[in-house]
């Protein structure tokens, strides 16, 4: 079996999925605020994506984190996936309400990014449903921009899915970083 | 590098394993094949089956258990699945079989559910064990039956509808 690698940043630890993680993302994916995330949706069904999800690290070499503070305490996830109807790897995000507004999302979001490109990943997009601001306000503060041109998957329109696009000169902060 | 951790169990003609990537098509092409499917849940399209393959894996790394792909010894070719299944929303954990096309008729799905029920009571320590069939599936209502599962009762399924709920002999009356 391949275990997701651990990442640490100075907040947080990504680390594969826990059973308990995937009841608590099941009890998340169920409530309203899955909204933007293709939800509400029944347990039984968030079960089944969760499941097959801890499953990617096998069969993809890339896969999902659970996000834990320093305290071990769960907050979230984030993942990159490439389900066969995405065109690319997709880094995505999901966090607990309680854990929002903190910069939690950016910290993990960074790390598994950066993990992304030093595995050679050659592109990495986060295809984000116009109405979720937030999660657009973040991609635009990981420095990824919406590229129109891009592929979209299978079965969305324009209307429903942005594709921003991250690129490897990002992951070092703002030009200034080399000055 | 195996994908669950899953044994290798062996029967006569049979190897039970872990899945493998290479067992991914033979997957997909029967619960893409809704006549075939029918009776245990099957897609009408390639990436919702693709994710059914990843889900068992997911369901082995949760549970440690879960379906073992089914290779026949004579061909080396996956015949099909066989193993013990408990996702979210069922009422117990159950042993199913499925039989992929053209290894049907030569009692490899009793072979193989057989050996799965033995290593869930002899290896998982299960103390019973249940079959969900859904009305009209006369091949798998006979299979449970010469396995000696008798019918207890009709429940509502929340992937299948309508599912009769067969209870297998325990262990210690298969001793």
């Amino acid at each position: 079996m391949t275990d997701a690698p651990v990442l640490t940043t100075a907040r947080l630890r990504l680390r594969g999925h826990s059973r308990s993680d995937l009841d608590r993302l099941c009890d998340l994916m169920g409530s309203d605020h899955a909204r933007f995330m293709g939800g509400p949706v029944p347990r039984k069904d968030a079960w089944r994506w969760l499941a097959s999800e801890v499953a990617m690290w096998n069969l993809m070499g890339h896969g999902a984190w659970g996000i834990e503070t320093s305290d071990g305490r769960f907050i979230g996830q984030v993942g990159l996936v490439q389900p066969p109807h995405f065109p690319e790897v997709e880094i995505g995000w999901m966090l607990l309400p309680e854990a929002e507004g903190k910069g939690y999302a950016f910290d993990a979001a960074s790390a598994a990014r950066d993990w992304a490109w030093d595995q050679g990943f050659e592109t990495l997009v986060s295809y984000i449903t116009p109405e979720n601001t937030r999660s657009r306000a973040l991609a635009d503060r990981l420095g990824a921009t919406p590229d129109p041109d891009a592929p979209l998957p299978d079965g969305e329109t324009a209307k429903e899915i942005i594709v921003y696009r991250h690129s490897p000169d990002d992951s070092d902060g703002s030009p200034e970083a080399y000055a | 590098m195996s994908l669950t951790n899953a044994p290798t169990l062996e029967t006569e003609r049979l190897i039970l394993r872990s899945p493998a990537k290479r067992d991914a098509e033979a997957m997909i092409a029967f619960l893409m094949d809704d006549t075939r499917a029918a009776g245990f849940g099957g897609y009408t399209n390639r990436p919702d089956s693709w994710r059914w393959f990843a889900l068992n894996l997911g369901h082995w790394h949760w549970h440690g258990y879960g379906y073992f792909t089914i290779e026949d010894k004579a061909t080396g070719k996956p015949a099909g699945i066989s193993g013990i299944w408990n996702p979210e929303g069922w009422p117990e954990p159950e042993v199913g079989w499925v039989v992929f096309d053209g290894f049907e008729g030569k009692g490899i799905a009793f072979e193989a559910a057989t050996r799965a029920r033995r290593w869930a009571y002899d290896d998982l320590g299960f103390t019973t064990l249940t079959s969900n069939i859904v009305p009209g599936n006369t091949r798998s209502i006979r299979l449970a039956e010469r396995m000696g599962a008798v019918y207890e009762r009709t429940y509502h399924n929340p992937n299948m509808g309508e599912d009769l709920l067969y209870r297998h002999p325990g262990p210690e009356a298969l001793v």
